[in-house]
């Protein structure tokens, strides 16, 4: 590289790394590689198409992620690689099936594992991927011959298979749910604002968000700790899961407020949903014997409906405008934001 | 009649023509009160077929486009557009819940000058149009 190169390649480098800092992109190398080419400004259609999902505000999450590196890299020879082990190991566990002659029920479960995940086509995973497998090959052939041992072996490998999708689906999972109380945590929870409005304003449904906020929630975590302050977001966001129905989403917003979308839902009805979740809250026995005693949780909630054509970030707004209303008057209430059109 | 975009004053004529294409009558009717306001004259059609039919009519400065509609969808319409409009295309502003990159992907090959996802508001609709008809 002549020293040019070396110095138009940092430079590009510097301008990757802060963008996917500021869209908080984890740094790998598939990352890497797509934003690297991003600032190269070598490769048109990845950047218009970037430039699309920037200029619309949308998540850089694991999946649109992915979907760049496999649009834009897929003719990569790291998925060529791990798709010819994957089937090398298959070709290799089926000559040991024949030789050991084992009953087929084991060796098909673990093949059937093994084509399932070589055909996901696994991002970040894929060094894993193929270090798993080759172990998996390395055994396998290692075995040849002694049958019984092959049967457990493969077993043990078929559940290391198994592990490893449970990983790969809680992964997924954690990184769109709130550890502490199981609901949607803050990221995910904007995406689902930016879905359920977009099918609002397609379908012309009502559409209403709550805002939900813990009356005196500091109080609580210095009176008893902050481990009492947790049992009681755990039972709110579980309040608040009983009293919605399965379409609507629950999101923890912050530290002790909480949101939630009602779809195809109007504003006396989310109203109506707000003041069930206040009463089921009163109604609750004390969560803990604690000494000074506890009293039962209240909340203040605001609500508001999304009017098609305004800015989300006024939606929510609104509902939050709802909410300060409601602890400015007395907190323990509901209150609606009326929109303005 | 002075059609106005975002501090650029230019005097026509003829006011410039959106072609609204959506199968939400919702959708359509929020789009044509922020394109009117921009001193555009609108036109709607359901669906892609429509849509076609109106632009023999009368060609459109721009289209508003959605992806999927009965009959006739935006892809279909914008790949026949581009293959009949010759050099008096109109711009093609695609507005659509689809945001992964696959759907992108698409659009921009085949032809869109922009990518809307929906929900959107008077300023993200302007921004588009922006650079639609400045960077054009």
């Amino acid at each position: 590289m002549s020293v040019d190169e070396v110095v138009q390649a940092r430079s590009i480098a510097d301008s990757a790394i802060a963008t996917m800092r500021r869209f908080e992109i984890p740094a790998t190398p598939a990352n890497y590689a797509i934003w690297f080419e991003y600032h190269a400004g070598q490769s048109p259609n990845l950047q218009r198409t970037i430039d699309v999902l920037i200029s619309n505000q949308a998540n850089f999450n694991e999946t649109t992620l992915q979907d760049l590196y496999a649009t834009f890299f897929s003719s990569d020879k790291e998925v060529q690689a791990v798709r010819e082990i994957s089937v090398h190991a298959l070709q290799t566990l089926q000559e040991i099936v024949g030789v050991a002659d084992l009953a087929s029920d084991d060796a098909q479960q673990f093949g059937h594992a093994l084509r399932g995940i070589a055909s996901k086509g696994l991002g970040e995973s894929l060094g894993n991927l193929k270090s798993l497998i080759e172990n998996l090959v390395q055994e396998s052939k290692s075995m040849a011959g002694r049958s019984e041992y092959v049967g457990i072996r493969m077993r043990e490998s078929a559940g290391k298979i198994e592990a490893l999708e449970r990983n790969l689906e809680n992964a997924i999972l954690d990184s769109t749910m709130d550890g502490l109380t199981g609901v949607a945590n803050r990221k995910s929870f904007d995406a689902i604002i930016r879905k359920s409005a977009g099918e609002a304003m397609n379908s012309g449904d009502d559409l209403s968000m709550l805002m939900i906020d813990i009356d005196h929630f500091k109080n609580v975590n210095d009176t008893w700790g902050h481990q009492t302050g947790d049992v009681v977001l755990r039972h709110l966001a579980k309040t608040l899961q009983n009293a919605v129905r399965g379409g609507d989403h629950v999101a923890r917003y912050g530290g002790e407020e909480f949101a939630v979308i009602l779809p195809r839902t109007d504003g006396p009805a989310a109203v109506s949903v707000a003041e069930n979740i206040r009463l089921a809250l009163a109604r609750e026995p004390l969560l803990v014997e604690l000494t000074p005693p506890i009293t039962p949780t209240t909340v203040s909630i605001g609500a508001a409906c999304y009017d098609p054509g305004e800015p989300l970030a006024e939606w929510v707004g609104r509902a939050d405008a709802a909410l300060y209303s409601a602890k400015r008057d007395g907190r323990d209430r509901v209150e609606f934001n009326e929109c303005q059109s | 009649m002075n059609a106005r975009v975002d501090g650029e004053v230019a005097s026509t004529a003829i006011s410039r023509l959106c072609l609204l294409v959506d199968d939400s009558m919702l959708v359509r009717k929020i789009a044509r009160k922020i394109f009117t306001g921009l001193g555009f004259e609108t036109d709607e059609a359901e669906n892609g077929q429509i849509a076609l039919e109106k632009c023999q009519n009368r060609m459109p400065d721009v289209v508003l486009l959605d992806w999927n509609m009965p009959v006739m969808d935006g892809l279909e319409f914008l790949k026949s557009l581009r293959r009949t409009a010759g050099g008096r295309a109109p711009a093609v502003i695609f507005c659509t819940t689809e945001t992964d990159v696959e759907h992108i992907q698409k659009a921009l090959a085949n032809g869109a000058n922009e990518y809307l996802m929906k929900p959107f508001d008077q300023e993200s609709l302007v921004a588009k149009l922006d650079m639609v008809f400045f960077c054009k």
